[in-house]
């Protein structure tokens, strides 16, 4: 499954680009270490919002065995707006969880790039490691390109990833207004069940409120 | 209510409605039935404004206004409901958040003002303990993971909500047992009253043994070539589309 030789980032590595071309070949600088300890868990959670253009570049290290990390994150850009994602999770020790889950909504003339890498380490045994991003683009201006990766050096793991770039179905959108409810109310009923498990509880009001008047 | 003349309807340019003319009063309960292929879907889809269909000939007046210049949702407000052959399932969407949606849209466009949670989910629960549904149904996200005959009592529900003028029940026969039959048929004759009206498109005449239409239609070929009353179904039943 993995390609190319592992080499291990350990220590400053992080710091040379060149010591981790096969994961860091995209990214022209280095990306902030959060390292998760033995034993430790990790929400990281990121909500990118229209009017804003934003790089979310961020490295996660599981050093220790058991250590877990969830990521979620959410977008909604528009006019020419450019978000880019470059994650790097990587498991150093055995028996350590992570599950990513990038969901967003492309529209205007918006660019979007989501570049995720999951390396799981030669002794990181009995890893589980997900991986999921899914973007819908609204317009036909709009951009996304996902490249998730997967380099495993370890036998026993479970590790998965996906990928999807669509539209919103044009079937639920009749349906919904074939009951009265109007084009806009619909899409936007659309991208709320889309977004749901991206979607932070205790920000769920604001977000509802950014979809419902896009 | 409703007049259909000369409906001429393609999709992707193959013609399938071919001159259908269908004159529908308040309080009349017409049966449309043909073999398959013989465009009713697509006589359902149209008069319901579904992306995909072009109408190339023709006029529909319904309730006094030139439907096919209407939106979907715009024909939802006026009063049309089409129970779908196949409903589509919405992932993510409960049908408490699907219907509260659907019903104040069409309250707004009426001027009414939108019904507040507890008013919502008062309406809601009659019109499911009338249905025999069961409460933990409004909690499910539409159509998803629902047996055929949950997804067409989930339609009956909808018309029940909603409580269009004129529905359009396509093919809602189909897939059912007898006992879920005997349900939507119940809910369909109960919404019967002098002023509301319903199509019944069908290729099968189980459902009419239940609600019992005062016209029946064959359709055949795009084109209305036989209208009669019930004894048609005992026609049909007996000798087929063929003999029209």
């Amino acid at each position: 499954m993995g390609h190319g030789r592992y080499i291990d980032p350990i220590g400053d590595a992080r710091s040379k680009p060149g010591m981790t071309e096969s994961v860091m070949a995209d990214s022209d600088r280095p990306s902030p270490v959060i390292t998760i300890k033995a034993g430790e868990r990790l929400d990281l959670q990121y909500v990118v919002l229209p009017g804003e253009s934003r790089d979310i570049d961020v490295t996660v290290d599981l050093t220790g065995p058991g250590a877990e990390l969830s990521l979620k994150a959410l977008y909604l850009t528009n006019a020419e707006e450019k978000v880019n994602f470059r994650i790097l999770v990587h498991h150093r020790a055995p028996g350590c969880r992570s599950s990513q889950l990038v969901k967003g909504v492309a529209g205007g003339s918006s660019k979007v790039t989501f570049s995720g890498t999951i390396v799981v380490a030669p002794d990181a045994q009995k890893t589980e490691a997900f991986q999921e991003n899914h973007n819908i683009l609204l317009t036909e201006s709009a951009n996304v390109e996902t490249k998730p990766q997967l380099e495993i050096y370890a036998d026993d793991v479970k590790c998965s990833h996906g990928a999807t770039v669509g539209r919103l179905n044009e079937d639920e959108l009749f349906y919904m207004r074939s009951r009265g409810i109007p084009m806009g109310e619909a899409r936007a009923l659309q991208m709320l069940s889309f977004l749901s498990p991206v979607i932070p509880q205790e920000r769920r009001e604001e977000i509802e409120n950014v979809i419902m008047a896009l | 209510m409703l007049q259909i003349k000369n409906l001429h309807a393609s999709v992707e340019d193959k013609e399938i409605l071919k001159g259908v003319n269908l004159t529908i009063g308040p309080g009349e309960i017409h049966a449309v039935m043909g073999p398959n292929g013989a465009g009713k879907s697509t006589l359902a889809a149209v008069l319901t404004g579904r992306p995909g269909y072009t109408v190339t000939e023709g006029s529909v007046t319904f309730m006094g206004k030139d439907l096919l210049a209407m939106a979907p949702e715009e024909r939802a407000w006026a009063g049309l409901f089409l129970s779908f052959q196949y409903p589509i399932e919405i992932p993510g969407v409960t049908i408490t958040a699907f219907m509260k949606a659907a019903v104040n849209a069409k309250r707004r466009a009426e001027g009414l003002p939108e019904l507040k949670a507890g008013e919502f989910l008062k309406l809601q629960k009659e019109k499911m303990a009338f249905l025999k549904m069961k409460q933990e149904f409004a909690k499910r996200e539409v159509n998803v993971g629902f047996s055929g005959g949950e997804k067409k009592r989930n339609e009956i529900f909808q018309m029940a909500m909603l409580d269009p003028m004129l529905s359009i029940l396509d093919e809602t026969d189909s897939g059912l047992d007898v006992d879920a039959l005997r349900i939507v048929a119940d809910g369909v004759n109960a919404l019967r009253s002098p002023e509301k009206s319903a199509i019944i498109v069908t290729h099968y005449h189980k459902l009419l043994e239940y609600v019992q239409p005062d016209f029946v239609h064959v359709l055949k070929d795009g084109a209305i070539v036989k209208t009669g009353g019930r004894e048609l179904i005992g026609a049909i039943e007996s000798e087929g589309f063929d003999q029209f």
